[in-house]
């Protein structure tokens, strides 16, 4: 899954051609409107297989906006969006069709939100459980009469979810509440709770915010984990430049709704206009 | 532990029927070493529901022996007050599944009940004199109506009412909190208007030629409809006890259902629902098809509650089937205490009682009074007629002292007795964002993102403040 160049190593510039099989998710032309305020202008944007990218900006980029597009929560204004083949938005003229979010989780997109939207008084499995919702079969009968089926993928969906705990750390207290349970565990639930759905591709908004230096590190590494051991492609929201640039293999800077820069960390940090957007025109000079 | 971790889970093979039928066995077999165990953990509780469950079963054969004098000195609820507990049970387990699992106000539930009621009449009545259908009843073959057995008649009122269900619920439920209670509560009133108004009616649709045709009674209602009987036994309300043994026969199966589906994957997306719909929606749960079935499902229930009242009281009529009906469950689950299946039924089986037994009981004593003293004023009040009032003030103390029910969930238990869930940590997300343009203002730094987006944060431990500060409001992980 790993793409050539993209490898355990450390990131390495991804500016080559990449063949088409190998772009998981590729936006053209993707906007939105919110009324006059265009938060999300034109954006093309591709996700290699097996890659870690990262989506930055300042404050009111778009970077959300445009998760949420690809996850089906809002329809753009315009633009196509596919998914390993699938198409999430179509535009036909001025029609644009956009799956559900139920539909596109089907496909294959995990997601973890800015704020934490764990259910909050179910239980660490149950959040897990429900995660794996979409790809469980037994109907609403088979749980009235208690079939096998329903039996059988209840307890096969339950030892999951207790293994899916342990691969995030939690599986000391499957029971407890997730609102009882320590910020740092609440975050690393909502990531166990986006691998329930069976991903391809696990979108993470700013999955360190409010987490301390060492919590930090041990996410980094986690999501590297998510990589090598899961063969997971992930995009991360994330405003600690540390996080960013330790592990993305590629960098987006969006910024008003646009495509201010791209490329390898060590290209974006470089990039004169992206020191402009983020510190000002005279950092810029300095630089 | 590999990549395993990620592909869901799949089913192959089930074994079918046998293992299914073995399954079932093995749970009914299962029960007196299940038990025992129950008893070795928690002796004193075990014993107590033991002696309860022996009560609630025998008491229809202890009232009969029961001498009157003492029904005077003690308010004990006699056979019909005891069907209708059991009929609104089955209507509380019902509404718990639509609001308690789903989180769903339904304000107009007596609809489906009306719905289940007029099934039952259409089916098992002589209304329909020009045919005469006998089909496993106890009505002589060659009488005139439609009579089919009762078990058949509790399906198809279940089926209607679900169908129902999920028409009103397929366009309203997109709709969320106020605005579902809002149409629901319409359609409560809708449904039995309409039963009294079709009764002459001309209609001409094709091949469909209706004159002056009276299709559902009117104001009369149908009249009468045959008792429920079962492998030759008659249930209706002028045979004693026997109704009460059906009741319960449909309580506990009307308990089994809900358990299951609670307990299954149906019933934590509706949690999920309830708790976060954007997110469980994000999360792959088709909310739109869930909360429909949540719906549907919930009506099913009240389907077969109305089809077991019609027939054990052999008559149905419009009236019955009023906005106060829909209230009166909705304060049945609420005093119950909404999402436990057991506070529900507390709840209907409470509020019957009051309004059944305990102020009639208290209305005759009142006259008792009057007579014994002179005091004919004392006799002139009827306790009955205060019953909503009553009811209202039990609901103003309720929430007051326990606002979670008799017997709550432990998510309302929780909800009501601790500050809401901070889930509100960082704040732009999905919800801030929806339709509120100004949020997302790119000229404007957002409140709480790090604008210094090159500075490292420093090493304040954040996230174990935040922790703490949590643990100290909900140190209590399991309440009750």
């Amino acid at each position: 899954m790993t793409v050539a160049g993209t490898t355990a190593q450390g990131p390495t510039p991804l500016t080559g051609h990449v063949p088409d099989d190998q772009i998981l998710v590729r936006a053209r032309q993707v906007t939105k409107r919110f009324g006059g305020l265009v938060a999300v202008n034109a954006v093309d944007f591709d996700i290699p297989r097996g890659s870690i990218v990262s989506l930055i900006g300042p404050n009111g980029a778009g970077k959300t906006t445009f998760f949420n597009m690809i996850t089906g929560a809002y329809v753009p204004t315009s633009g196509e969006i596919s998914f390993d083949g699938h198409a999430i938005v179509t535009t036909k003229g001025s029609k644009v069709r956009s799956l559900k979010p139920h539909q596109v989780t089907a496909l294959g997109i995990g997601r973890t939100f800015q704020n934490i939207r764990l259910f909050s008084t179910m239980s660490a499995l149950d959040n897990v459980l429900v995660g794996q919702h979409v790809h469980l079969r037994s109907r609403w009968w088979d749980a009235v009469l208690r079939t096998p089926r329903n039996s059988l993928e209840e307890e096969a969906s339950v030892a999951r979810a207790h293994e899916l705990l342990a691969f995030v750390g939690l599986d000391e207290r499957p029971h407890a509440w997730a609102r009882n349970l320590p910020y740092g565990d609440q975050r690393r639930l909502e990531i166990a709770r986006a691998l329930a759905t069976s991903p391809k591709l696990l979108l993470l908004d700013e999955p360190t915010a409010g987490m301390n230096a060492s919590e930090t590190r041990d996410l980094t590494d986690f999501i590297r984990r998510l990589r090598s051991e899961l063969g997971l492609t992930v995009l991360l929201i994330e405003h600690d430049m540390r996080v960013v640039m330790g592990i993305s293999d590629r960098v987006t800077v969006l910024d008003y709704g646009e495509v201010l820069a791209e490329g390898s960390p060590a290209e974006v940090r470089a990039n004169p206009r992206v020191i402009e957007a983020y510190l000002g025109r005279g950092a810029a000079e300095e630089a | 532990m590999s990549s395993s971790l990620i592909n869901p889970v799949h089913v192959e093979s089930t074994g079918g029927l046998s293992v299914w039928v073995r399954g079932i066995g093995a749970t009914i077999t299962g029960w007196p070493a299940a038990y025992r165990a129950a008893l070795a953990k928690n002796r004193r509780r075990t014993i107590l529901l033991t002696v309860l469950v022996a009560t609630v079963l025998l008491y229809p054969l202890i009232y009969t022996a029961i001498p009157s004098g003492l029904t005077r000195i003690l308010p004990l609820p006699s056979s019909p007050v005891i069907v209708f507990m059991l009929i609104f049970a089955i209507m509380a387990i019902g509404l718990n599944v639509v609001i308690g699992f789903a989180g769903l106000l339904d304000l107009g539930y007596v609809a489906f009940y009306a719905l289940g009621a007029y099934t039952a009449a259409f089916l098992a009545s002589p209304h329909w004199g020009g045919v005469s259908v006998v089909l496993f009843s106890n009505v002589p073959a060659g009488f005139p109506g439609i009579h089919l057995p009762f078990m058949f008649i509790i399906l198809v009122a279940a089926a209607v009412a679900a169908l129902f269900g999920a028409l009103l619920g397929a366009p309203t439920l997109r709709l969320r909190g106020d605005y579902l209670a809002i149409v629901t509560l319409g359609f409560g009133e809708i449904v039995p208007i309409f039963f009294k108004n079709l009764v002459n009616v001309n209609f001409s649709f094709g091949p469909i030629q209706l004159v002056n045709a009276n299709l559902t009674g009117g104001p009369l209602g149908i009249n009468p409809i045959d008792a429920p009987g079962l492998f030759g036994i008659k249930f209706g309300v002028i045979n004693g006890f026997a109704p009460v043994y059906l009741g319960m026969g449909l309580v506990l199966i009307a308990i089994v259902i809900a358990r299951n589906l609670e307990r299954s994957r149906m019933g934590r997306a509706w949690m999920a629902i309830r708790e976060d719909e954007i997110a469980a929606e994000m999360m792959g749960v088709n909310t739109v098809r869930t909360k429909l079935l949540a719906f549907a499902l919930g009506a099913a229930f009240a389907g077969v509650a109305g089809a077991l009242q019609a027939s054990y009281q052999g008559a149905t009529t419009s009236d019955f089937f009023m906005f106060s009906t829909s209230i009166l469950v909705v304060i049945m689950i609420i005093l119950g205490g909404i999402g436990n299946i057991w506070g529900v039924i507390v709840g209907a089986v409470f509020v019957q009682y009051v309004d059944k037994t305990l102020l009639s009981w208290a209305g005759q004593r009142m006259a008792d009074i009057g007579n014994a003293t002179g005091l004919e004023q004392f006799g002139d009040i009827n306790p009955s007629s205060f019953s909503f009032l009553l009811l209202g003030i039990a609901l103003v103390v309720m929430m007051r002292f326990r606002p979670e029910g008799f017997i709550p969930s432990r998510q309302r238990a929780a909800e009501m007795h601790v500050a809401p869930p901070g889930q509100a940590i960082g704040s732009i997300g999905l919800i801030e964002e929806e339709g509120l343009v100004p949020e997302l203002d790119p000229t404007e730094p957002g409140g709480d993102e790090d604008p210094e987006i090159a500075e490292v944060p420093g090493e304040e431990p954040v996230g174990e403040t935040i922790a703490e500060s949590r643990g100290e409001v909900t140190d209590e992980e399991q309440p009750r």
